[in-house]
């Protein structure tokens, strides 16, 4: 009882544990999850990072325009959806050149909106690559 | 003149924080039968587990079963894949592995014991407790670089290191979490609403725990002394200070106090860990692919955690059957339920500690 009478007190005088959000910003831990960021220069384009990901948010898709990279040679263009990501970095950990190619950046996303319809559009490229695959 | 009336709780009730229904026929004050749905938030989890992804995506899938529970099942997954494939696992993956699961077992209790103080119309316990699971929350973040959903475990280790910084961390936050932990113990053993309210109510007897099949603090609190943690030994529990809390009168009390004790094991584990954390590295890779039959059982926070898995050497799995600690101790729900108050049925039912989301999957 005599405890919980001085915490009680504690509590009045103490600042709130919760964070003032959006007043004052999150602070983020060393080592944030935040978005997967590719570098299309140093890409050898074997594709692991695809197969990997889990929630098969990386795509490469065939394109009219493709990079002058010569590793590219089926004319494929990466794509990333970053409202399917989970931020498991098991891409980073399947590409052959982390931290060159394919690494995991601090920055988190921006809030993906119910007008936006930001899965969509990607949803008719999964449709499309299946059909491709067929 | 029909003498019962028929109450339903559920499936969406103030004092339920998760979707679970039960039925129960009172006479009077006193509950005489009870009946209880639980599969609302069907997801098809074994299904999907089983048609669309394959073997190495399935601990990031199964983790989403779960936010509290998280890391048990993909760890538990893991295991089971782990056994059908060839390689052996380091034991600092190990050592990781169990310093997680354990700092989400104190997490995942405090919740409990924040609920708990809640339905007992202590709200501003609810707050501290709530307050307080911070401390191991932004422990949780800092280690994985996530609050809830980890994907921590891979199939062969885990995904990050510690370093001295946060082996520092994790052990000044334990330390205010402990000395916050015997400031509960005193408080639900004192205090009017938490202790005395609660004791010899919601109580299952030790005959009936092994009849029904009560696992996990439910079980121990009645004196069962089941734990997988020292039944198996996939992880070296014995080897970081585990020790088996039970008590003998299997109230809502008892309950609690449980729960309260084994935080305390939870922490002096979790100091163990990082104090004795052997060197080598986090991952291994195995090789192959899952062939045959493989079962492996984990102490989740709230009981005993089964995964079967079924492969023939492809990636896709034949079969992945998931059987959740809430699911198992349902019987002895019920039967706690047989006899006691209706006004005590939300309390009885926070003090299960009961998780929907692992139980419909």
């Amino acid at each position: 009882m005599k405890s919980s009478i001085i915490q009680a007190f504690k509590n009045l005088l103490s600042k709130p544990i919760t964070i003032d959000y959006p007043a004052s910003p999150i602070i983020k831990p060393f080592g944030y999850r935040g978005l997967i960021k590719y570098e299309e220069t140093e890409c050898i384009y074997c594709l692991k990072c695809e197969k990997a990901c889990p929630p098969e948010a990386i795509l490469f898709v065939k394109t009219d325009n493709p990079s002058s990279n010569e590793k590219n040679k089926k004319s494929l263009e990466y794509l990333y959806n970053p409202y399917l990501c989970i931020y498991c970095q098991e891409c980073v950990r399947a590409c052959p050149k982390p931290s060159l190619a394919l690494w995991q950046s601090e920055e988190k996303p921006s809030s993906g909106i119910m007008e936006d319809k930001v899965n969509e559009k990607w949803f008719e490229i999964e449709n499309l690559k299946r059909g491709d695959k067929l | 003149m029909k003498k019962t009336i028929t109450i339903p709780l559920g499936s969406q009730h103030i004092s339920l924080l998760e979707p679970v229904k039960f039925r129960f026929v009172c006479e009077n004050e006193k509950i005489i039968d009870v009946s209880s749905d639980v599969g609302f938030v069907h997801r098809g989890i074994e299904r999907a587990c089983a048609t669309k992804f394959t073997f190495e995506k399935i601990p990031y899938v199964v983790a989403r079963i779960c936010g509290l529970c998280a890391i048990t099942h993909s760890l538990c997954y893991t295991q089971a894949v782990e056994n059908l494939l060839d390689g052996e696992v380091s034991l600092k993956a190990k050592y990781l592995r169990i310093l997680l699961v354990e700092l989400d077992r104190i997490h995942s209790h405090m919740l409990c014991l924040s609920h708990v103080s809640e339905n007992a119309g202590f709200e501003a316990m609810f707050m501290q407790i709530m307050g307080d699971r911070e401390y191991v929350m932004s422990l949780q973040e800092m280690i994985t670089g996530n609050r809830v959903q980890f994907d921590y475990i891979s199939i062969g280790g885990v995904n990050r290191d510690i370093d001295t910084n946060i082996s520092s961390q994790i052990k000044k936050n334990l330390t205010i979490i402990k000395q916050k932990v015997y400031d509960y113990i005193e408080q639900f053993e004192n205090n009017w609403s938490l202790s005395l309210k609660y004791k010899n109510i919601g109580k299952l007897s030790l005959d009936m725990a092994y009849q029904y099949n009560a696992i996990g603090p439910l079980a121990r609190a009645c004196g069962l002394e089941t734990d997988v943690r020292s039944e198996s030994a996939y992880l070296p529990y014995v080897d970081v200070g585990y020790k088996m809390i039970t008590r003998s009168n299997g109230d809502i009390y008892d309950r609690n106090m449980v729960r309260l004790y084994e935080i305390l094991n939870s922490i002096q584990m979790c100091e163990n860990i990082v104090d004795g954390l052997p060197s080598g590295e986090i991952y291994t890779k195995l090789k192959g692919k899952p062939n045959g039959e493989s079962l492996v059982r984990l102490e989740a926070p709230r009981g005993e955690l089964m995964y079967y898995i079924k492969g023939s050497g492809k990636p896709l799995l034949d079969r992945v059957r998931i059987k959740t600690p809430t699911f198992s101790s349902i019987p002895a729900f019920i039967e706690v339920f047989k006899g006691s108050d209706y006004g005590d049925a939300p309390a009885i039912l926070a003090s299960f500690d009961p998780c929907m989301s692992c139980t419909a999957k």
